[in-house]
This record gives structure tokens, C-alpha cells and sequence, in this order.
């Protein structure tokens, strides 16, 4: 029996700030609830959210504050340079659509040492999906803002949305991001989740083929960092070596994701902003009223409501499907959305990108 | 319901039949990933740089 992911942990390994709600962009399957209104951050909750990181961040070697949107630069720099003003010992993160990327963020980005990730899914057809509101394509203002980072020489990651992983997909986008520039990549592969309603059960021969296909590419040219299938050829050489029950974290993080208003909902940022008529609303709690340790140390301590039905499923995950010490579970969001409860186990988002990732990368070994 | 070890021990011996493959392929991730500083897997230092967000992986919660 698996032994990682037993629980919740105390203490996270980073938490997810919401500067502001509003996005720029109107990506057809964006997850988010209130990209549509522009509901900042105040400085008290970014102040309150510190007090509790920077004694977290004191006892451990490394501790990040990822700003998550909304698009954090849509806060604007000086107001997002309050927000992070409170925080001391941190590594600060920014996931952005990159379209408002100049030399002036770049000044922003070098000034606080931030690692940044941007969103964008390959060449201008295979990003059609990242449109403004007018429905127009952001390509041309997403290259226009990777440009200035490259200009300045500011590392950056990629995160690409796949809503279609099949056959020859992978030749086409890996050179791209080769181009682009990027030293690591992460495959997301588009998810029924939050307000994108889209249920996403592609080909199950198709998407094994995609990633059998990706692995040939990054061997053929290991120039990126490719997160899921680096991940997958770690998890079958430890199989091989027999230490496959060591990789897993021994407990869950909590991953506490902020709100614009203080709400804190753990476990899954993509719930935060949702409630329902059965669980009521998903946060824990909100900063502005109880400190943040306390709100994940109860949470630890006594799971209550969807957590504990949470924890139940992850439980039935570890007791009934063999590729749990991959995996360490169905995300809690996957399961909500997927099923409406969190007690189900595998999901869409199991067989996408796990299950058929996993076999993928087999099936191109054994084809060798 | 499946018998889960019965399920476990078959992916552990796909990837075994697998192993053929997979042996040089994986030397030459290590290869790689010694090449980036990572020292033998593609280190939770070097993931985290980029995707602190892919808690399933590369976190190690206390």
C-alpha cells in the first residue's frame, strides 16, 4: 500500500495570492469565476497573509508566494508592490498571460527577483483559445510581451493549455516552445473545471499517443525542462529501482490560496470564489479575522465538510486504483466538478494527464 | 471491485517489460538532468523554480 499523502500537513510549501480577480483576457476555457470585475487585494489582507509566511518561510529553506489572477498585472505594479511589500524571506512567483509585459514589469520582475511563468499554447492557431473580450486573438500581444522578457534576458516558463491531445500534436508544439525560449514547460491538458463546463474525455488512444509522441521529441532534444514527462520517466526508474513509494509527499499540502478578500480556501485553488448549496462555501476561513497558521492547523488537525470528504476520496484512490503513487490522488477540484462530491476517485483529469501519460511514456519505451 | 494488487503488480510489470527501453532512455535523462545541476532526477529544486504550483510533485509539505 502506497504511503504518501496521508493527511494534511501544517505547513505549506507556498501559498497562491490573489492580487485582483480581473483578467484581461477572456480565454474560452478559463476557469475563473470573477475575471470579469476588477476586485483587488487590500494591503490589510497581504499584511495578514505575511504575518503568518514569513515565520513559515524562517524555517525552511525555501518558501513561495505565487501571484495568481485574475492576471496579477492587471493589479498594476505599484499596487502589487504594496501587496508584496509585507512579505520578508520569500520567493515570489507570477503566472501571467504575458500581454502586459514591457520594460517597465521587466524592471519590476529583476527589482523583486520574481520567477515568471506565462500562459500561452503554441504557434497563433493552437493559442486561439486566449482571446480578449472582444473575442480577438492575445497572440500577437502574448509574443509581444515573451519579447521584452527575451530582450532582457529574464528567465520564464510556459504553461500550455492542450484541449485536444492526439497524434502529431506534439511535433508541432515542442518546437515551438524550443523557439520560444522557455527553460521549462508544463502540459496542462484543459480541465472541466470552475466555470468552463467543457466535459474534456478525449480519445484515451489519442492522448497516450500524444504523450508516446512528446517523449520521443524531448529525447530527441532535452533542451527544455518538460515537467510531465520528466516526472513520469522518475516515477518508472524509481519503479525499476524499487523506490517508487518514496517519491509522493508524506502528507498533503495545503496549498492555501488567498482571495482578494482574505478567504482562504485550501487544498485546490480552482475553488476559490465557489460555494455550494450542499457544502456551503469551500474557505476555511479568512485572514482578516484568524491568522492563517491557525486556519491550516485546524484544518489538519479536524477536517470537516468537503475536506474530510476529500481525504475520504483520497483515501479510495490509495485503496483502489494502481497508479496512485503517481498520481497521490484526484485533485480535489477535478473530483467537484467532475462528479459534484470529493469522495469519487478517477476523473478526466486522472486518465488525461496521468493515467494515459504514465502508459504513454511507456508505450514509447517499449516501442524502442 | 478489481483486485488492487492484482492491478498494482501489473503496471509494475509493465514497466519492468518495458525496461528495455527504458533503461537508456532514463540514462539519458540522468544524463541531462546532471547536466542542468540537478544532480540525478529532475530536481525538486529545478520544478519549483518554475511550477511551485505543481504541489502533487515537486512540494514536500512537513
Amino acid at each position: 500500500m502506497w504511503t504518501g499523502m496521508r493527511g494534511i500537513a501544517t505547513v505549506p510549501s507556498y501559498v497562491i495570492m490573489q492580487p485582483t480577480t480581473l483578467c484581461n483576457l477572456d480565454c474560452t476555457y478559463c476557469y475563473l469565476p470573477q475575471r470579469a470585475y476588477d476586485k483587488k487585494m487590500t494591503v490589510d489582507v497581504a499584511r495578514a497573509v505575511a504575518e503568518t509566511v514569513n515565520v513559515w518561510a524562517a524555517q525552511t529553506e525555501r518558501f513561495s508566494v505565487v501571484w495568481h489572477g485574475g492576471e496579477p498585472l492587471a493589479a498594476g505594479a505599484d499596487h502589487l508592490a504594496a501587496l508584496m511589500a509585507p512579505f520578508s524571506g520569500v520567493e515570489h512567483h507570477i503566472q501571467t498571460n504575458a500581454t502586459l509585459i514591457d520594460d517597465e514589469w521587466c524592471d519590476f520582475f529583476e527589482a523583486y527577483a520574481i520567477k515568471v511563468g506565462v500562459s500561452i499554447d503554441g504557434d497563433e492557431a493552437a493559442t486561439s483559445a486566449r482571446v480578449d473580450r472582444g473575442g480577438g486573438s492575445a497572440y500577437q500581444k502574448i509574443m509581444k510581451g515573451i519579447a521584452a522578457l527575451k530582450r532582457r534576458g529574464l528567465p520564464f516558463a510556459a504553461l500550455c493549455v492542450v484541449s485536444d491531445p492526439r497524434p502529431g500534436l506534439a511535433a508541432e508544439i515542442y518546437p515551438f516552445f524550443r523557439d520560444l525560449g522557455c527553460h521549462s514547460l508544463g502540459i496542462n491538458v484543459e480541465e472541466q473545471e470552475g466555470v468552463n463546463a467543457r466535459a474534456n474525455a478525449p480519445d484515451a488512444t489519442a492522448t497516450r499517443r500524444f504523450w508516446s509522441e512528446l517523449t520521443a521529441v524531448w529525447r530527441a532534444d532535452p533542451a527544455i525542462e518538460l515537467r510531465e514527462i520528466e516526472w513520469a520517466l522518475w516515477y518508472a526508474g524509481a519503479t525499476l529501482a524499487g523506490t517508487a513509494d518514496d517519491l509522493l509527499p508524506r502528507r498533503i499540502d495545503p496549498v492555501p490560496t488567498i482571495g482578494h478578500d482574505g478567504a482562504v480556501v485550501l487544498l485546490s485553488p480552482e475553488l476559490a470564489g465557489f460555494a455550494d448549496p450542499h457544502y456551503g462555501s469551500f474557505a476555511s476561513g479568512n485572514v482578516l479575522h484568524h491568522g492563517l497558521a491557525a486556519i491550516v492547523a485546524e484544518a489538519a488537525a479536524r477536517p470537516s465538510g468537503w475536506m474530510a470528504e476529500f481525504l475520504d476520496g483520497v483515501e479510495a484512490c490509495r485503496s483502489t486504483c494502481p497508479y496512485f503513487g503517481f498520481c497521490g490522488g484526484a485533485h480535489a477540484s477535478n473530483r467537484y466538478f467532475e462528479h459534484g462530491r470529493f469522495d469519487g476517485t478517477e476523473t478526466n483529469h486522472c486518465r488525461n494527464s496521468k493515467i494515459n501519460l504514465l502508459e504513454g511514456v511507456l508505450d514509447y519505451a517499449r516501442s524502442q | 471491485m478489481p483486485d488492487l494488487n492484482d492491478d498494482s503488480a501489473e503496471l509494475t510489470e509493465r514497466v519492468r517489460e518495458a525496461a528495455p527501453g527504458l533503461i537508456p532512455l532514463l540514462a539519458e535523462a540522468q544524463a541531462t538532468w546532471r547536466a542542468r545541476g540537478d544532480a540525478d532526477a529532475p530536481g525538486w529544486r529545478a520544478f519549483e523554480d518554475a511550477f511551485p504550483t505543481f504541489y502533487q510533485f515537486t512540494n514536500r509539505p512537513r
